[in-house]
């Protein structure tokens, strides 16, 4: 059998740990203050009974046997605190107010001890009383027993220890409930947390957990795992968009191939056609969903590198010269004019086939978009802030504001880009090598709008300082 | 030729076997690595075809073996992996080339082909001759028929890997790898574009059009 869940929780745990401590320190306490008052009790009694033992001695002094004898009859027979004895050098009585010495006395001076007084109440029932004296002989030989009832002393000890382990108790039960409530906001707290935690576990990453505004560790903790979870969906999400994307982008090409090897098999069953046809188209099908799937591949694995691989300092102007040279008759096919203003001897570090890859996709996107007639500049440059920027500016119709973050994701293709081919990861990859590089992708407007063309587009690359 | 097929996709290597059957070549097909390495010791290939991941001995270690007995056979790998760093680690096992699949069949036969080429025709030549045209490697000119033509350098380079590969088809791919280095496929027919200017300028005023297109495949200088 366990035990109920509170009492197994961390804070319980440690108010116990913090009791045991905190009872062991008043039971000092209370053992320091129990000897002090009764040592004080008795010493109390011993000073009166000192006093009264000189007092008489004196009078012993001065009188001689007769005034002592007086002196005790006279204080035994009052209604006495003390009780009074004066008995012979055998130790028969004389006179006092007890029959005899309740204390073995040796004859050489002053003896004390305890003893018990048993005395009869109204009622008839005995009490027993705790008592002190002290029996001294006197110079003629006569002894002397003055003795005092120390029992209502006493009982006030006895009252205070008393109401000393009252409190102990009581401190002790307020500990452990304040240990458990304690515990109970600690673990309804944490458990707030796990119940979050448990439900992400099973899938449900939409659940967040409640941030009280206290400021206080546990607000941290909660914030904490929220943006934790934040990222994790918003990464799945994207996982999964993709993936809805793939399924789209591969799925409606394969119908498509399926379709035309089935009705290419039904014509050929006929005799009607030539099934080379069909099945040139269907090549060309797969081949694009190939290309599809490659680009996927590619943006998945510079994803899941986090930094691109095979770094090398590099000449930027350079690359980009290579590569405007790739696209240089392309360009001039289309009728575009096209530029470039590359800064020499520049420096940047990156790894080289990634940036040149993303810069074909820039400029593939250019070229296929921007009307004949139209112009594309490609640029290198170094921003006063020590970073490297590639940019493509082209006069072709350009991308609304609203859209320019969502061009960006995977598959994304705008509805007036539908009839050019592509499966709308060129500029995804593009923001992928620039994440895998620690850089970014900028979109702005092109330089403009011009009778019917523009407004244009401007596809900057940027790469961090080298170093 | 004589081609070793090392894939252990049983249906690929029969179709890729009959493809290169049907282009005239003789192809022998082992599963995994350690049948190639028997194979590859017992007799002599022009070409081995090589596939990357294998079960018992990967092609890689295959490969490796083979160069430590001191076989320079010409090798080309297939893989899946297709990322740079792949690609370096199969050239420095030993492999000549490195075709990512899935690959079409015109672009296995246009490497076998450089490759068991560039076997036989070392690179000491200084003049290249094919038909009409002569490329001289020193000076850096291109003449048809006596006719001088002016090239831009990349053009040259264009052109200079299309004449060691006369007669044979070279893919787009490999014009991308091969001339500008790179291991992407541009989405637009930049190549296409490049192809037409150069042939613009070896085939304009000729009667007889040496730069063909071959269709699925790429492009092929004919002698």
């Amino acid at each position: 059998m366990r035990s109920p869940k509170v009492f197994r929780t961390t804070p319980f745990r440690l108010t116990l740990l913090f009791l045991a401590l905190f009872a062991a320190a008043a039971s000092a306490f209370l053992a320091y203050i129990y000897l002090a008052t009764a040592g004080e009790v008795n010493r109390r009694a011993d000073a009166t009974i000192s006093r009264e033992l000189a007092s008489l001695e004196a009078v012993y002094r001065r009188g001689g046997f007769a005034a002592l004898n007086q002196g005790v009859i006279e204080r035994s027979t009052g209604n006495q605190v003390l009780l009074y004895l004066l008995m012979d050098r055998s130790g028969a009585p004389i006179s006092g107010s007890i029959a005899r010495s309740p204390i073995k006395a040796d004859l050489s001076g002053r003896t004390w001890g305890a003893f018990v007084l048993a005395d009869a109440d109204a009622d008839g029932a005995i009490l027993r009383r705790p008592a002190r004296g002290a029996e001294e002989p006197m110079s003629g030989g006569e002894r002397l027993f003055v003795g005092a009832d120390v029992g209502d002393s006493e009982a006030y000890v006895v009252g205070i220890v008393r109401a000393l382990w009252g409190a102990g108790a009581l401190v002790l039960i307020l500990g452990l409930a304040g240990g458990v409530i304690v515990s109970r906001n600690v673990s309804r707290n944490i458990s707030s947390l796990t119940d979050v935690i448990e439900s992400a576990r099973a899938g449900e990453l939409h659940v967040r957990a409640h941030v009280r505004g206290a400021g206080d560790e546990y607000d941290e903790l909660a914030s904490g795992l929220n943006d934790m979870l934040e990222r994790l969906e918003r990464s799945i999400g994207g996982l999964r968009h993709a993936g809805d994307a793939i399924a789209h982008d591969l799925r409606s090409p394969l119908t498509r191939l399926r379709a035309r090897l089935e009705a290419a098999m039904i014509d050929a069953d006929a005799g009607r056609t030539d099934p080379r046809r069909a099945l040139q188209q269907a090549l060309e099908d797969t081949d694009g969903v190939l290309r599809t799937f490659g680009a996927v591949l590619a943006i998945a694995r510079l994803e899941a590198v986090g930094d691109a691989p095979d770094q090398t300092t590099f000449d930027p102007g350079a690359l980009a010269a290579d590569i405007a040279e790739l696209y240089e008759p392309t360009c001039e096919e289309k009728a575009l004019d096209f530029r470039s203003e590359l800064t020499p001897g520049l420096k940047a570090k990156g790894n080289r086939d990634f940036i040149a890859q993303a810069l074909a996709n820039i400029l593939d996107n250019s070229v296929k978009y921007t009307p004949p007639g139209g112009a594309v500049m490609l640029r290198v440059r170094r921003r006063s802030s020590g970073d490297i920027e590639f940019s493509v500016t082209d006069t072709g119709p350009g991308v609304p504001e609203k859209d320019r973050g969502r061009i960006v994701e995977r598959f994304v293709r705008l509805e007036q880009s539908r009839s050019q081919p592509g499966a709308g990861l060129g500029l995804s990859l593009v923001a992928a090598v620039a994440r895998a590089h620690r850089g970014h992708l900028e979109l702005d407007d092109g330089p403009g709008a011009m009778a019917t063309a523009g407004p244009g587009l401007r596809v900057a690359l940027v790469l961090p300082k080298p170093g | 030729m004589r081609i070793l097929i090392v894939e252990d996709d049983l249906e690929a290597s029969s179709a890729m076997a009959k493809s290169l059957a049907e282009s005239g070549h003789e192809t022998v097909t082992a599963e995994d690595g350690e049948a190639g390495l028997r194979l590859a010791r017992d007799s002599r290939f022009d070409i081995m075809i090589v596939d990357r991941m294998m079960p018992r001995m990967d092609g890689i270690t295959m490969v490796e073996c083979v160069r430590r007995d001191g076989d320079q056979t010409p090798v080309l790998f297939l893989s899946a992996l297709g990322e740079i760093s792949d690609r370096v680690q199969g050239l420095r096992a030993g492999g000549d080339d490195y075709l990512v699949k899935p690959y079409a069949f015109a672009e296995l036969i246009a490497r076998v082909e450089a490759l068991a080429r560039r076997r036989d025709t070392g690179s000491v030549l200084t003049i290249l001759r094919v038909g009409g045209l002569e490329m001289d490697l020193i000076a850096r000119t291109v003449h048809r028929s006596g006719q001088e033509i002016d090239l831009q350098p990349r053009e040259f380079q264009l052109l200079e890997f299309l004449m060691r590969h006369a007669d044979q088809s070279v893919t787009r791919t490999m014009l991308l790898e091969k001339v500008w280095e790179y291991n992407f496929d541009p989405q637009t027919n930049v190549i296409d574009v490049h192809i037409s200017r150069l042939r613009s300028k070896i085939d304009k005023g000729f009667d007889k059009p040496m730069l063909q297109t071959v269709r699925g495949a790429g492009y092929r200088l004919e002698s």
